[in-house]
């Protein structure tokens, strides 16, 4: 880890771009790639403008490490009244003097945000401005380096084993009823989750405290809203009861998500079918095993991942369905205005109030439209939706065979019904999902689809050596170990199959002696 | 193309001694806000723009782009040229205004055998 720190002086023109040339220095001697360079100095040079233009001066700060850079760029004052604002294309508050020079087309804010990972902003009218961002200067190797949000209570596990076999990557292994995980194969779906009878497995922050509603904004999926009975008003009266008066419900952005995808697969030269990014599991699936089917997968974020981009310098609470959308949520834990948790936290919380209402009171009446607006906009098109992981599996191995042409869209779901089929919540997925779809629910806000900014990549996974020529010499050696396994696939070594078993034994991570079919002295146990 | 071809068969003049006249224009994007000609400016990239000013010629030095145009006959300050010069930047003027300029550069750098638009 390095620190550097640039002084940026207000209001000088001459000089303004210095403290940015100085960390694109840096970031050649480090040999950054000139993609990567570029998308760097353009939110570096903004910021940094930002600051000539508007404060009393400030100073950059860069802490570059082998994986990222993260850049706050702060002034002394006046601060930003408005961030929201302030986020806008086209606003700008620029003096006449800089207007002359070309600044203040007001799309500096934006133009940091397109080109950065992670962007918070927080600002104090009178104190100052802060705006951090983070550029991955490899984003594959973070890929490699899976990080994952499954959640191991080892102390309940019986050693079912059901979840070795629920895993669709063979990402588990059981050893003395302690559970596993692979973190370079898990694709943060919920499937172990689902399986798991004790609770053993499950997504990381299960405790915690709700936090106060007051000044928050609450990020729900419909799902939840549909968990306690058909008056969906209700829950957001008790919502509101505890403070969040400020709630978007994801629909909005899975709507926009759906119309920008649509927009795309009218273009000839997309490959059939686009697959819809709707569910981040079902894009880690593809990327680690139908990597084939990359070019498929429309570049756009999740819904989720929108929903925070739409709210940077705000306090958001988000509640998260599964691993992967605590994952995706959670990169980098940069931004401070961001908490995330379990939908439990919130049931908890909520159950009481909503439960102790009489009659169906509607929150917000006028702003409560009746259901089911969102469907409606696919019936022209050829949209297939596909929830549960052996259809998803199933479905993505057809359009790996070229046997899926006729279909424009794909929208991928892991969980049953989506994220109605949560393990995480309690309803029965299709009960959930058609109260859902009865309910008046609240209007859409603006929601837009937001376009990835780093290509997907396929995942690694398993490497079993950086050396090429050592792994090759493991990979033969896995084939003949194979053949000398029972290759009954039964579990009982605590992996999901023989396969995986010799890939563990080679890398000395099991032991000859776990498999229930050895014996010592016989070589080949039918 | 080459970036002296370039500015010969516009019919503007590179005020620059820079050795990377040498440099291939591969794309030009023409525009007056620094946010807009930041998002544009890749490898390669004349950038043409009204502003002539240092921050122009820091952007350039910025984005690792080939050269700068100016337009309208418009002659920057001599420090602004010291400082492209100093940076390794080519700045050339172009004696007509931008629309005009860019109609010229089209015509220079439009594939060959294509008719025109």
């Amino acid at each position: 880890m390095s620190i550097l720190s640039f002084a940026i002086r207000s209001g000088d023109y001459a000089q303004g771009g210095s403290a940015s040339k100085g960390l694109k220095e840096q970031l050649k001697k480090i040999g950054a790639a000139p993609e990567i360079i570029r998308r760097v100095m353009i939110a570096a040079y903004e910021a940094e403008m930002n600051v000539v233009i508007h404060s009393v001066g400030g100073r950059m700060t860069v802490a570059l490490d082998e994986e990222k850079a993260d850049i706050e760029v702060c002034d002394d004052g006046p601060g930003i009244p408005d961030i929201e604002q302030a986020m806008k294309e086209g606003f700008s508050t620029a003096p006449a003097a800089a207007r002359e020079l070309g600044f203040g087309a007001g799309l500096g804010l934006p133009n940091i945000k397109k080109n950065s990972d992670y962007l918070t902003i927080e600002s104090q009218v009178g104190k100052g401005t802060s705006v951090k961002f983070r550029i991955l200067l490899r984003p594959q190797a973070l890929g490699e380096r899976m990080r994952n949000s499954l959640h191991i209570a080892p102390a309940g596990c019986r050693g079912c084993y059901h979840c070795l076999f629920a895993c669709p990557t063979r990402a588990l292994r059981v050893r003395g009823n302690h559970p596993e995980v692979r973190s370079e194969l898990c694709i943060d779906c919920s499937a172990c989750i689902s399986a798991c009878r004790t609770g053993a497995l499950t997504v990381l922050g299960t405790v915690g405290q709700l936090p106060p509603g007051e000044g928050r904004v609450l990020v729900v999926p419909p799902a939840l809203l549909s968990q306690f009975g058909p008056v969906v008003g209700r829950v957001l009266d008790s919502l509101a009861e505890l403070g969040y008066r400020d709630i978007r419900v994801t629909q909005a952005w899975e709507d926009a998500l759906r119309g920008a995808v649509m927009l795309l697969a009218n273009q000839v030269s997309q490959p059939r079918p686009v697959i819809s990014p709707c569910c981040p599991a079902a894009v880690n699936l593809v990327a680690a095993r139908f990597p084939s089917l990359i070019g498929h997968v429309a570049p756009f974020v999740s819904p989720l991942e929108a929903v925070r981009d739409s709210l940077v310098g705000k306090r958001a609470v988000f509640v998260a369905c599964c691993p992967a959308q605590r994952t995706a949520l959670d990169v980098g834990r940069l931004d401070r205005n961001v908490e995330i948790i379990v939908p439990s936290v919130l049931c908890n919380a909520v159950m009481p109030l909503a439960m102790s209402q009489r009659g169906g009171v509607s929150w917000r009446d006028s702003s409560l439209q009746t259901g089911e607006t969102s469907h409606q906009t696919s019936s022209d098109m050829n949209v297939m939706r596909v929830t549960g992981m052996q259809h998803v599996v199933n479905v993505l191995e057809k359009v790996e065979d070229g046997r899926m042409n006729d279909v424009t869209v794909l929208e991928l779901a892991i969980c049953d019904e989506g994220c109605f089929g949560s393990p995480l919540l309690g309803e029965d997925p299709f009960i959930a999902r058609q109260r859902w779809v009865d309910a008046r629910r609240p209007a859409d806000v603006g929601a837009m689809a937001v376009r990835r900014k780093m290509p997907l990549v396929a995942k690694a996974g398993l490497r079993l050596d950086n050396d090429m020529s050592k792994a090759i010499d493991k990979l033969a050696k896995i084939d003949i170990l194979v053949k000398s396994l029972p290759r009954k696939d039964c579990g009982l070594c605590g992996c999901p199959t023989c396969v995986a078993f010799a890939e563990d034994m080679i890398l000395g991570k099991a032991s000859r002696a776990d498999c229930a079919f050895f014996h010592e002295g016989t070589e080949h146990v039918p | 193309m080459k970036l002296a071809e370039l500015a010969k068969a516009i019919g503007a003049k590179i005020l620059t001694n820079s050795s990377s006249q040498e440099m291939c224009v591969e794309q030009v994007y023409a525009g007056d806000r620094i946010s807009d000609l930041l998002n544009h400016a890749g490898e390669e990239t004349l950038l043409v723009s009204n502003l002539a000013s240092s921050q122009l010629v820091r952007l350039a030095e910025l984005m690792d782009i080939s050269g700068l145009c100016m337009v309208n006959g418009h002659m920057p300050d001599p420090a602004v040229i010291l400082a492209a010069n100093s940076h390794g930047t080519v700045i050339m003027v172009s004696p007509v205004g931008m629309f005009e300029t860019c109609g010229r550069l089209y015509e220079a750098l439009k594939p060959k055998g294509r008719g025109g638009p």
